[in-house]
């Protein structure tokens, strides 16, 4: 997939499904799937979630723009019920995630692992912002921000459309994904359908390799 | 912790001395980490006991998230017009909004039998701070310790991130979710005042000296000597498989009456199938031993246990964590 290169932009107007931007930008339909059952980590998980559907949401619309300096990405999805406010103790908030590596080595199927980290944009729709957060391994991740990567989610006709930006580079000594325009990165990308019960490792997958991204160069006239 | 159920009179000092140290925040409103309901009845949250979790043959049970309706939302009264208004006359305290079905202590001595052999007794819980313990290990996140130094169960609300797993494995259902500050919280075993050598607010607060506290390897204190040396104290539903640290006294009861209204001593008053359902087998061991003592210090003997039950010396309840809090300047961190 490509991150096309968009004139600068203001972040804030991104974050906007909208926006011009995103109407140029293509995108495309990928395929999702379930985490498997025996890649969740405790076995009271998996004996909870023993024949129970893992990844309600099938499919997701991903689109992804970058100004030189923001990179954001648009996810749409399906999901009935996205409108409902979770509210009771059995009620879960709708997620959406997008991940990539800090090192060329991490993988993705474990997210991570010691010493060779990824780096998740991770947003939720119970109206805590997105967070900014590495993990190296299954359920090592902890949030090394909720300042530097924006989220905006508007859910309308049954479909979210959520938007997660980050700067492309950032200056921090934290394992995170640093990213320059003309280059190619790894991405995945997650969903949670809260109603479903689903969150943490219960989720809806891009699968277990990485997909390709292919940041544009920032064309010499605007340089 | 051991509790005495023979001594508990229902009166909720320990419910609200909790709740006035530690459930007061944002969110906190419908937790209540003590509660104490009266037995026979379908608990806090209601119908607990069906909602599974724990473990099964040493394996994961999965289990149900009770929801806030089952726990009793935190009502809101309408203190303003009934005090404030000038409507006192006119009009009685009345919970605010929709009609409530349930809370904490919904069923308050309902109980179960027939006039004039009925029975009820009350049973205090707090968080068992078991030794295995379903919600740790339920947590895909670590977010839970069982802490080295003391045993005390606590939740890391840094690491939590609300998925409520804990909930669902705790099978006693001892375990609230925050939903403003969106993690999932629950009974601290007060451990800013152990550190401390304070006992819990819960059993230092208890007028009836229910409660006991200390170390289940101080052969001086009086945990080992109820639980270990004496065995007159269960935890309850062992065969959740979680290997709770809190144990119960069980509750003996009057003798039944006959038809003519004679004294029947062939059979209890409460079942003792019930009270297996709740301990287990060992309980009617557990009963008989108390009747035997009982009867050692009628005829005049010493008992050992009774006198610990009796609980002559406050102090000696609290396994050397019998400090004054009122000694410690406490500092909200």
């Amino acid at each position: 997939m490509r991150a096309h290169h968009v004139p600068s932009a203001e972040l804030e107007v991104l974050l906007d499904p909208d926006a011009t931007a995103w109407k140029s930008a293509g995108g495309e339909e990928l395929k999702l799937e379930g985490t498997p059952l025996g890649m969740q980590l405790t076995a009271h998980i998996r004996a909870a979630w023993a024949g129970r559907k893992i990844g309600s949401v099938e499919q997701v619309s991903v689109a992804a723009v970058h100004d030189g300096q923001v990179l954001a990405f648009r996810l749409e999805w399906s999901a009935a019920n996205g409108g409902v406010e979770p509210s009771d103790n059995h009620e879960f908030p709708d997620g959406a995630a997008v991940v990539l590596p800090s090192s060329p080595e991490a993988p993705i199927i474990t997210m991570g692992a010691p010493g060779v980290a990824v780096n998740a944009w991770y947003w939720r729709a119970d109206g805590e912002g997105a967070r900014h957060v590495v993990a190296e391994g299954l359920g090592s991740s902890r949030t090394l921000d909720v300042e530097l990567v924006r989220g905006r989610g508007a859910w309308k006709d049954g479909r979210w459309r959520v938007v997660i930006a980050r700067a492309l580079r950032v200056d921090t000594p934290e394992p995170i994904a640093q990213l320059e325009p003309g280059t190619e990165t790894g991405f995945g990308v997650a969903v949670w359908d809260g109603t479903q019960g689903e969150r943490a490792g219960i989720k809806a997958f891009s699968g277990p390799l990485w997909l390709e991204l292919q940041l544009d160069a920032v064309p010499e006239t605007t340089r | 912790m051991v509790m005495d159920l023979n001594k508990c009179i229902g009166c909720q000092t320990c419910t609200i001395a909790c709740k006035r140290l530690w459930t007061r925040d944002e969110g906190m409103d419908y937790q209540w980490w003590n509660t104490v309901n009266t037995m026979p009845g379908r608990g806090t949250p209601r119908d607990w006991e069906q909602m599974g979790g724990g473990f099964q043959d040493g394996k994961a049970r999965p289990g149900k998230l009770p929801s806030r309706r089952d726990f009793g939302e935190a009502w809101e009264f309408n203190h303003e017009e009934v005090f404030h208004g000038g409507k006192g006359d006119s009009v009685h305290l009345q919970v605010k909004g929709e009609e409530p079905d349930w809370g904490p202590n919904w069923d308050e001595d309902q109980g179960a039998g027939e006039y004039p052999n009925a029975y009820y007794f009350y049973l205090p819980r707090i968080c068992n701070h078991c030794t295995h313990p379903a919600c740790l290990e339920a947590c895909p996140r670590k977010a839970i310790e069982k802490r080295q130094e003391d045993g005390v169960v606590l939740i890391n609300e840094d690491r939590c991130r609300g998925y409520r797993f804990c909930m669902e494995a705790c099978p006693y259902k001892k375990i609230y979710f925050n939903h403003a500050e969106k993690v999932s919280q629950k009974c601290i075993f007060c451990f800013p005042r152990i550190e401390q050598g304070v006992a819990n607010a819960c059993a230092r607060q208890c007028p009836g000296r229910v409660r006991f506290v200390g170390y289940r390897d101080d052969e001086e204190g009086p945990i080992w000597k109820l639980v270990d040396k004496w065995k007159a104290a269960l935890p309850l539903h062992p065969e959740y498989g979680t290997d709770p640290n809190v144990f119960y006294v069980p509750p003996l009861a009057p003798p039944r009456f006959d038809e003519k209204g004679d004294v029947d001593e062939s059979k209890p008053r409460i079942p003792d199938e019930y009270l297996v359902s709740l301990f287990g087998p060992k309980v009617l061991d557990v009963l008989a031993l108390m009747k035997s003592e009982m009867a050692k210090t009628r005829a005049g003997e010493k008992s050992e246990l009774m006198d610990l039950l009796i609980a002559y010396r406050w102090k000696d309840m609290f396994g050397g964590f019998d400090r004054d809090p009122a000694t410690i300047e406490w500092v909200k961190s």
